[in-house]
């Protein structure tokens, strides 16, 4: 059978409400053995309790089966067999039913309303079609017991001293409460199946919308990697275009000449790496399933100390790093993590001032690798850290610092570290500093 | 005079580089795709080969490769231009020395910068 992934999505729903189902189930042999012990103890009815008795054992038995079975199922996504299994329970579950009933008065114990939660149960889980086919089996069983009991086909079960007359003979009553019973049967069926079927019909819809958005999003995100790329590459010509005039290889330039160009060279260089952040975040965007590969942290925490501690030094601010020494190896891609680390710090290194201390922090807590980045920089306004890691934003204290800024660094990280299945949290104060902490789990 | 062989399909990159390694007393000879730089390469024997990554028709990974494994060209020293993690998420530069993943001497990042082209080059050719 073909399968799309609403159809996964019904599917999948229906594996949660067959287990649901399970659960159910042990309530209900609860309370047939409760309401069977009740009934003979305080109510001194005296009923034939081991027929009863033995059927309940029976619905532990195979629900206790069907509760070892499902995961099993559940693992292997073996969809049709669960299908199978719900039409099964239910089918037990009526044979049970009618065999309870049978037992305990037949048409003299109204019980026998409790068919219609089977079917209401059914047109829950099941289609149109499956549920009426059961409800159609409830309505056999159920005439099968009453018509079998009036014509003295099977033997009738009393319920002593309830009433005074035995209803069983009573043909009149015994139609009447068919009719009633059927039709209400057959009405709870209609019901379900009708409001059930709408739900689903929606939930296909949604699912087919946002399948829909998603695919929207990718269209843009492609489009938007193929213009960057050509922008990228005009770009990349003017910077190399204009570097050798401005370094004055084509002859010697004057004051004026040399700082224009120089101002031209600067502004296309930013416009580069604002270009490499954004085919970065939409190359992000668009990776569907990255390859995964175990990697030493501490090799990587070292070549990440190796090129931001010279920038720190050059800027006069103190770099530490401190490694736990239970890290050792961990899973993901190795050029990412380190993209996403290098990111944050350049930030740190860009929003502290001088003398300001940035630290670097790995920490093992299993299942959890905890990398911290800590500064005493300039902070995030309370107000903002919601806003922090969204695309293009930049806090307002650093734009009033720095003009310029991609806005994309933080977030860059946020989808390495969403790749990852990591999280990532951020503390701040203004003017005391950040503490960025990326956590990824080591269970990948 | 030592002759370099740019294959690079952007002609203003190409003139700007020309341009830079004229200055440096270098023979510069291009061509504008993969095919035609092979050719080149076999019918000039260059000192060193200048080549770009994204070209129509043969890229430069292959025409990387094709040179190596030619007798006539395989010691030709190749500087490659390209930003290698932004295609591939993959860091080239652990890999330069790798030869199944791609034989070439050096890299450098586009947009260049004339000092380094020049001090790579320099090098290479010095090898």
């Amino acid at each position: 059978m073909k399968s799309t992934p609403k159809d996964d999505v019904i599917e999948k729903k229906l594996a949660d409400q067959v287990s649901w189902l399970i659960s159910l189930r042990w309530i209900a042999v609860l309370g047939v053995t409760g309401t069977v012990f009740t009934v003979t103890q305080f109510f001194n009815i005296p009923v034939e309790v081991w027929p009863l008795y033995g059927v309940t054992a029976f619905l532990a038995i195979y629900n206790g089966l069907f509760a070892w079975v499902m995961p099993f199922l559940r693992n292997r996504q073996l969809h049709s067999a669960i299908r199978v299994l719900a039409n099964l329970q239910i089918f037990l579950d009526l044979t049970c039913l009618a065999f309870l009933i049978h037992f305990s008065g037949g048409v003299e114990n109204p019980f026998y309303f409790y068919f219609i939660f089977h079917i209401i149960i059914a047109g829950i889980l099941l289609s149109r079609r499956e549920t009426f086919v059961l409800a159609t089996y409830a309505v056999m069983i159920f005439l099968l017991i009453v018509l079998g009991e009036q014509y003295g086909l099977l033997p009738h079960h009393r319920l002593p001293g309830v009433f005074a007359v035995s209803l069983h003979e009573n043909f009149t009553y015994v139609v009447g409460v068919s009719f009633v019973f059927v039709s209400a049967l057959y009405i709870a069926a209609y019901l379900t199946t009708s409001i059930s079927d709408r739900l689903h019909e929606r939930e296909r819809s949604l699912t087919r919308a946002n399948e829909l958005l998603g695919e929207k999003d990718k269209i843009k995100s492609e489009y938007v990697l193929r213009v960057t790329h050509d922008l990228k590459e005009d770009l990349a010509a003017i910077h190399t275009c204009i570097e050798p005039v401005q370094k004055g290889l084509a002859g010697r330039l004057n004051e004026e000449q040399t700082n224009l160009l120089s101002r031209a060279k600067e502004r296309s260089k930013q416009l580069i790496v604002y270009v490499n952040a954004l085919l970065e975040i939409t190359r992000l965007k668009l990776t569907k399933k990255a390859e995964m590969n175990s990697f030493s942290v501490m090799e990587l925490i070292q070549e990440i100390s190796d090129s931001i501690g010279p920038m720190a030094r050059h800027e006069h601010k103190l770099f530490e790093v401190q490694v736990d020494p239970k890290v050792s190896l961990m899973k993901g891609v190795r050029v990412y993590v380190q993209e996403a680390l290098l990111n944050i710090l350049k930030n740190s290194l860009k929003y502290t001032p001088e003398k300001g201390t940035i630290t670097l922090r790995v920490q093992m807590e299993w299942p959890w690798l905890r990398m911290k980045i800590i500064d005493t920089g300039i902070g995030i306004p309370a107000d903002e850290l919601p806003k922090i890691a969204t695309e293009f934003y930049r806090a307002t204290n650093a734009k009033a610092l720095y003009k310029k800024g991609t806005g994309l660094g933080l977030s860059i990280a946020k989808k390495i570290v969403e790749m990852h299945r990591g999280t990532i949290d951020i503390e701040s104060k203004v003017g005391a500093g950040t503490c960025i902490t990326l956590a990824i789990p080591l269970t990948l | 005079m030592k002759k370099i062989l740019i294959i690079d399909d952007d002609e203003d990159v190409v003139e700007a580089m020309r341009f830079v390694l004229d200055k440096r007393g270098y023979k510069v000879i291009t061509a504008g795709d993969g095919n035609k730089g092979l050719t080149h390469a076999r019918a000039e024997k260059p000192d060193a080969v200048i080549l770009d990554v994204m070209m129509p028709g043969l890229d430069g990974f292959e025409v990387a490769r094709e040179l190596k494994g030619d007798p006539q060209t395989k010691g030709i020293p190749i500087l490659m231009l390209t930003a290698i993690k932004d295609k591939t998420g993959f860091d080239f530069q652990k890999d330069v020395n790798d030869p199944d993943w791609l034989p070439v001497e050096d890299y450098c990042n586009k947009p260049l910068d004339c000092e380094v082209l020049v001090e790579k080059i320099d090098r290479l050719l010095l090898k």
